[in-house]
């Protein structure tokens, strides 16, 4: 818990101090309440700065808190809301909502949820998980087809505006560069009830965690804790999405990490996982602005750049992903 | 699923024959339909004209110079797809294995994609060398690392994935910092598509391909042991890591050189497997060859069905085998869970 705090504390000073000019540090903060007497660099603080590290802060906590959720209700170490196609679903929701103007009117974050809770009811569906028994091959393979779908319709959406595929790049790989205090609120309302439901959840997590015979013994439907926990993981993850596209593996790497630290008691894994995930995702942030002589980077691709080899070592050590069956 | 030994035994060699036949009608159909398809439509009987020289309104330049080579080229790389996915399934003995999952195909955008940053004035020239070599270092260096020891077929899949997530982040961070002129040209490869494709693209692979693609088929006697699992298949005198390093080598070349040449057309080397495994069994002599035309059909109706939809705009072969083979492979996996439901 000690470390989660001090990795966000480092990653978010060093966020608040880094970006695109150089006169602007951490004392120019004092002018976040200063309203319009505050001067360029508190500005820039206040405007630029400030949202975009809350922004990268929330987004960690929120996904953190989705991937755990999944993996303790699939009971699977591999699921992610990257790998159950959670994620492309949500995608594909924000372009529908961009370019299809018969969704013109839903809100996007709102058209991002639910269609990240409807690409991971796919997935759980061809993985027989409404039948009471989920076969994690299956699962994983689901996802991987619900993902491939969501992701070829939302390349086809932009396949006929050649101009924009630059900034689709950018976007689905994650990019927290333009975000403004109004996503933060919204992010920071869904981390606040999405982690107050996760932690309610959290005892029949436990229970999970005991097997599904045993927890439905102990008066848990497993079922319900499975549609219950997916449920919030799909709108912590579709809200995420809307704001700064799919970010992929936080969701896989900071459960694994809160699992290595913590005991596994799921009311101190979900915090934690919180935390862990807030501080990644601020050192991340940092990271993507200091990147030597290039232009920024989004917070996307430094994540993955961190997870992907993360991954591989705990796949070769046969540690952490390793009883995907 | 396909990690039962040999599951699809009933079939009789007469249906597999009629199947095999008709596979190469509707292959034939499907090439038909790329020539017919695209920006300037093209009749029937201009078609017949220009192909069996008759006399009367021909298309030699678009047909002869465009179309036929380029429907061709996705044929054969439909087929390489398919014969390295149903190989390197049976190898990992997973369905959920595919050249992609051996990490292939992003070792293959990683080389190009590096390939067009460092080298721009010869990127075009070097593209397909870099390509093969990339998907081959990959392939090869998955093998490596999941191989000391005993080859573990969930090991290698495990890692093959990490490594492909691993060389993706590198080609999500190659294309957002790069900033030339050159974005869409490996934007499209990256989808998977043909566009642009033509008589030297199909003459520079098409010797070694057809080379691959029989060696998959002659092995296809040493696979049926090797689909038994490594210690199964060396009590009954399998020269394990010779046969399954082969395999590996071959499958990893032809979806390499693929990839090359047509970029990263998805869900070929997943599907295609699957198909001609419900029509023919799991038996690999009938099977890879099978497998072949079903991935021959399905990339060259693709790339048809691409030029098909809204012409004169085109969409990518790779976008259209995905929204194709994505639901497919969904129905096919929710239509095994019932009838697994069903017999207990």
């Amino acid at each position: 818990m000690l470390a989660g705090c001090a990795a966000i504390a480092g990653g978010t000073g060093l966020s608040l101090a880094t970006g695109g000019r150089s006169d602007v540090g951490l004392a120019d903060l004092s002018g976040l309440f200063r309203g319009a007497e505050a001067t360029l660099a508190e500005q820039t603080m206040r405007d630029i700065r400030v949202p975009r590290t809350l922004s990268a802060v929330l987004l960690g906590a929120n996904l953190g808190m989705a991937g755990l959720l999944l993996q303790a209700v699939t009971r699977n170490n591999l699921a992610s809301p990257g790998l159950l196609g959670i994620n492309q679903g949500a995608a594909l929701g924000i372009v529908l909502g961009v370019a299809a103007p018969g969704f013109a009117a839903v809100p996007l974050p709102l058209l991002a949820t639910f269609c990240a809770l409807a690409a991971a009811a796919l997935t759980f569906a061809i993985s027989g998980a409404f039948s009471g028994r989920i076969d994690a091959m299956r699962l994983i393979l689901g996802g991987i087809a619900v993902g491939a779908l969501g992701f070829a319709a939302v390349r086809l959406g932009y396949t006929l505006e050649d101009d924009v595929s630059r900034q689709i790049v950018r976007w689905t790989v994650g990019d927290v560069a333009g975000v403004r205090m109004d996503a933060v609120g919204r992010l920071a309302l869904v981390a606040v009830a999405g982690g107050g439901a996760a932690f309610a959840l959290a005892h029949r997590l436990n229970l999970m965690a005991l097997g599904q015979a045993a927890s439905h013994g102990l008066g848990a439907d497993p079922r319900r804790t499975l549609a219950a926990g997916t449920a919030v993981a799909a709108i912590l993850t579709g809200v995420s999405v809307s704001v700064a596209g799919p970010i992929a593996f936080a969701g896989l790497v900071v459960p694994h990490l809160a699992k290595s630290l913590a005991v596994p008691d799921y009311r101190r894994l979900m915090p934690l996982a919180a935390l862990l995930g807030a501080g990644l995702l601020a050192w991340a942030d940092a990271l993507s602005k200091l990147w030597p002589g290039m232009a920024e980077i989004p917070v996307g691709v430094v994540v993955a750049l961190i997870g992907a080899p993360w991954l591989l070592a705990a796949v070769l050590s046969g540690k952490g992903a390793g009883n995907a069956r | 699923m396909r990690a039962d030994p040999l599951p699809y035994h009933r079939f009789g060699s007469r249906r597999t024959s009629c199947t095999l036949i008709l596979l190469s009608l509707v292959l034939t159909a499907a090439v038909l339909f790329g020539l017919t398809s695209g920006a300037v439509p093209i009749p029937a009987s201009v078609l017949w004209n220009t192909l069996l020289g008759f006399d009367g309104p021909r298309q030699d330049f678009i047909l002869l110079n465009l179309r036929l080579p380029r429907t061709l080229l996705a044929a054969l790389t439909g087929a390489s797809l398919a014969v390295s996915g149903a190989v390197i399934q049976s190898l990992l003995r997973n369905p959920l294995a595919s050249p992609k999952i051996a990490g292939i195909n992003s070792g293959a955008a990683f080389a190009v994609l590096s390939c067009t940053l460092i080298l721009p004035a010869h990127a075009s020239g070097l593209a397909p060398y870099a390509a093969a070599a990339g998907g081959l270092a990959a392939g090869g260096l998955v093998w490596i690392m999941a191989s000391r020891g005993q080859v573990d077929a969930a090991r290698l899949t495990l890692i093959g994935v990490a490594t492909g997530f691993a060389l993706d982040a590198a080609v999500e961070f190659l294309l957002v910092t790069q900033t030339g002129p050159e974005f869409s040209a490996p934007m499209i490869w990256l989808t998977g598509s043909l566009w642009g494709r033509g008589w030297t693209h199909l003459a520079g692979v098409a010797p070694v391909l057809s080379v691959l693609i029989l060696l998959a088929f002659l092995l296809s006697f040493r696979l049926d042991l090797q689909y038994l699992g490594p210690a199964r298949a060396a009590a009954l005198g399998a020269r394990n890591r010779l046969e399954r390093g082969a395999a590996f080598l071959v499958a990893v070349l032809l979806a390499a050189i693929s990839v090359s040449v047509v970029g990263v057309i998805g869900f070929v080397g997943l599907m295609a497997p699957h198909i001609a495994m419900r029509l023919v069994g799991g038996r690999h002599w009938p099977l890879l060859p099978a497998a072949a035309l079903t991935g021959a059909i399905f990339c060259a109706g693709a790339d048809a069905a691409g030029r098909a939809i809204a012409p004169p705009a085109e969409i990518s072969a790779g976008i259209v085998t995905a929204l194709l083979g994505a639901p497919f492979f969904i129905w096919l996996l929710i239509s095994e869970n019932r009838s697994q439901r069903g017999t207990g």
